[in-house]
């Protein structure tokens, strides 16, 4: 079945064009040209996934963003964004948007993301269908950690840890992997599906709040170690 | 020194001066008072004496013992003052007091004659046969015999010699005598008094100044910009009318022109910054459009033999499309990371770890040109842990990293490192390249900077000057500093210091 994407960007030239190389890419790709219908269209028929610019007239991605989100859906949204640094990361962290590219962008980036995010959406329904398939899904253990994929939970030391889905999908990365050493590069490609250079500082982030969360003294990591000039492993108890 | 400590020690050593010199003329007048009074009585005396007794001489010549009695009881009245009589030349005939007279002792006559030709003198000072000195106010009368001669019948001197009471010689201890210590005492009281005085007019009359210098103070210590912390604005005190009204005055206006010239190049300031981050903004859209435009073209004709030429056009656009890209992001980057508003999300992390990961990610780079690059470790110090903004913080050892391997020819090596000096992390990035001239060194981070001797090429982080710019900014953004050394066909090392983060 082709995944269906939905475009919304309110400049003729640029979705004219990401239309055409969606559609090469393989998607079946309908597009728009403001906020208000964006919604309108995907409340109508669920795309699989949402391309959004964050300036557009009457509705900005944003909004969109946050009332798709409101409404309870789960669309993974690709947002696209003229602005720099500080914007993206409050949207990165805390509005909603899975991803997002800041203009001006490669197609070839753009392509990877979004297989990249349909795959994740599809790893994620298919662990919640083990969800409610009991057994199915195995239980990680090292040491004093407890991964249970199929709850998407962490527990360490006895207490349930909260982790935010990148952060998630990272420690089972590593826990599904011990002893088994990641670049940077490795790991935004393998979790994050990025290809590109100019990223790897998300991997540090994420690692370091790994640690401020697992860790019993996150300045002497015993968790996730690190092999000096090469990358980041977790500890191999076996 | 404060102005009003100099101006009440100048009236303090003032009024002590003038106290001083004021008890010494007293003294003076006193003594010569005391001299002129005690002259006149005595002349007046010797001159009543000669008056009322004729045969003088005769009686001396003819019982001296009697004379010597006679001369006692005159003197009987006041002690201490002795009667002479001398001869012409000055030996002394009879005296009234029991004191051995020295043999062959003249009195000096000058004054002896100045007493007599001059009869208005003030007084006259002259010997004191008995203590042999020329300190006592004498008073001197011709004798003359009873019967007169045709010339001048004088035949001796009556000579009286005025001891005034007990004034000891020498003018600083008559002072001390005249104004011991209970005057002294008096008179320092007074000065201090008026001293006290005179500061509280000091420090009256130099009020404003010192409300001008308070003021003054507090606004250069909080600067020009408009109180945002909710502190009342400063206060110049009101203008009065003397010159510290006109400093006041002045004042007032050198701030206000001040202010208005700060506020109009922060308005100027933050519409270069808006005009950057619009055109920055602005440029996006059509520059991604046109990166994707011809990537598209690129894509196509890459299966197509036959459009070789075509794509090699489109990769020149192309390369040239992102290099402007690059431009313009980083503009609009600097301009943000400009902005007052701009916050940082630090994260304490080992820098060590991040100069690791740097290293890793461009490794395949630096292999390519034969450069070897490598994150030194020393496992001895502590580890060097820093609150840093992971994504920025790593922008600017990338920016480093990709300038040392930009100008760094085959065989070089680019050296990451980071220690704890000092309570601060140092991350340096250090190569063997060409080196920099130390012309330039001071510019170096400089928007725009363009080194004349050696050119960039076009390419990485704006290429145009802005990457070390903005290294230097995210540096700032950390509290730290940036320092950089060099010598020409040696290398070039840039550290970056920032706070360590306490383990």
């Amino acid at each position: 079945m082709l995944a269906h994407i939905l475009v919304a960007e309110d400049q003729t030239d640029i979705r004219d064009l990401l239309v055409m190389n969606l559609r090469t890419a393989g998607y079946e790709v309908s597009a728009v040209g403001d906020g208000e219908q964006a919604l309108a269209r995907q409340l109508e028929s669920a795309a699989d996934l949402l391309i959004l610019d964050l300036m557009m007239p009457r509705m900005d991605g944003l909004e969109v963003c946050k009332a798709l989100r409101a409404k309870g859906s789960a669309t993974p949204i690709l947002m696209l964004t003229a602005k720099s640094t500080e914007l993206d990361r409050v949207l990165g962290l805390e509005l909603g948007a899975d991803d997002y590219l800041t203009k001006p962008f490669s197609l070839a980036e753009l392509l990877a993301r979004v297989k990249a995010l349909l795959r994740r959406a599809d790893l994620l329904a298919a662990a919640q269908a083990n969800a409610q398939a009991p057994g199915r899904a195995t239980n990680i253990r090292n040491g004093e950690l407890e991964i249970l994929p199929a709850k998407r939970q962490v527990r360490c030391r006895g207490a349930l840890i909260e982790f935010t889905a990148l952060e998630f999908d990272l420690l089972l990365h590593f826990a599904s992997h011990p002893g088994h050493v990641f670049s940077r590069a490795q790991l935004l490609n393998a979790v994050w599906g990025y290809t590109h250079d100019g990223y790897e500082h998300t991997v540090t982030t994420h690692i370091n709040r790994l640690r401020a969360k697992l860790e019993a003294d996150p300045m002497r990591p015993e968790i996730i170690l690190t092999a000096r000039g090469a990358g980041y492993k977790m500890r191999d108890l076996a | 020194m404060t102005v009003r400590f100099k101006l009440a020690l100048t009236v303090f050593a003032t009024g002590l001066i003038t106290a001083l010199l004021v008890i010494a003329t007293v003294v003076y007048a006193f003594q010569r008072f005391e001299h002129e009074a005690t002259y006149r009585r005595g002349t007046g005396f010797l001159g009543r004496v000669v008056a009322n007794n004729d045969y003088l001489f005769e009686t001396y010549e003819g019982q001296p013992e009697q004379f010597r009695s006679w001369l006692r009881n005159m003197v009987l009245f006041e002690p201490d003052t002795q009667l002479y009589l001398l001869d012409l030349d000055g030996a002394v005939l009879a005296t009234s007091g029991s004191a051995k007279i020295a043999p062959g002792f003249k009195v000096a006559l000058k004054p002896v004659l100045q007493a007599i030709g001059q009869p208005d003198a003030a007084y006259v000072m002259g010997d004191d046969p008995e203590r042999m000195d020329a300190n006592a106010v004498v008073a001197v009368q011709p004798v003359r015999r009873a019967v007169m001669s045709a010339q001048d019948p004088v035949v001796g001197y009556l000579y009286l010699v005025l001891h005034t009471g007990q004034l000891p010689e020498g003018r600083w201890a008559a002072l001390r005598m005249a104004f011991g210590r209970p005057a002294l005492g008096l008179i320092l009281a007074i000065v201090a008094f008026t001293t006290l005085v005179a500061v509280l007019i000091i420090v009256s009359v130099t009020r404003p100044l010192q409300r001008l210098t308070d003021a003054v103070a507090t606004l250069s210590q909080r600067g020009l910009d408009d109180s945002p912390t909710g502190s009342p604005p400063v206060v110049l005190p009101a203008a009065t009318r003397d010159e510290f009204g006109q400093l006041t005055g002045a004042f007032v206006m050198l701030i206000d022109i001040c202010r208005s010239q700060w506020n109009e190049l922060r308005r100027l300031d933050h519409f270069r910054r808006e005009g950057v981050s619009n055109l920055s903004h602005d440029l996006r859209s059509p520059l991604t459009a046109t990166v994707a435009c011809l990537e598209t073209l690129d894509g196509r004709w890459g299966a197509d033999p036959a459009r070789g030429e075509d794509r090699r056009l489109v990769e020149i656009a192309l390369r040239n499309t992102r290099n402007a890209a690059r431009l313009v992001q980083s503009l609009g980057d600097l301009a943000k990371l400009d902005e007052p508003e701009f916050k940082l999300h630090p994260e304490v992390v080992d820098a060590g770890e991040l100069l690791d990961d740097i290293a890793v990610r461009f490794a395949e780079r630096a292999m390519q040109q034969g450069v070897v690059l490598q994150a030194e470790h020393d496992a001895l110090t502590e580890p060097p842990f820093a609150a840093l903004d992971i994504e920025l913080f790593e922008r600017a050892v990338a920016n480093l990293v990709d300038n040392a391997l930009k100008f760094c020819g085959p065989g070089a090596s680019v050296t990451l490192a980071a220690r704890v000096v000092d309570g601060r992390v140092q991350v340096s990035v250090a190569d063997t390249g060409p080196g920099i001239p130390a012309a330039d060194l001071p510019h170096l981070f400089d928007r725009f900077y363009q080194s004349r001797q050696s050119v960039a090429p076009a390419t990485g982080e704006g290429g145009k000057g802005l990457g070390l710019a903005i290294v230097k900014r995210i540096v700032e953004l950390h509290d730290g500093a940036v320092a950089v050394t060099s010598t020409v066909g040696e290398g070039t090392k840039v550290v970056l210091s920032v706070p360590a983060a306490a383990l």
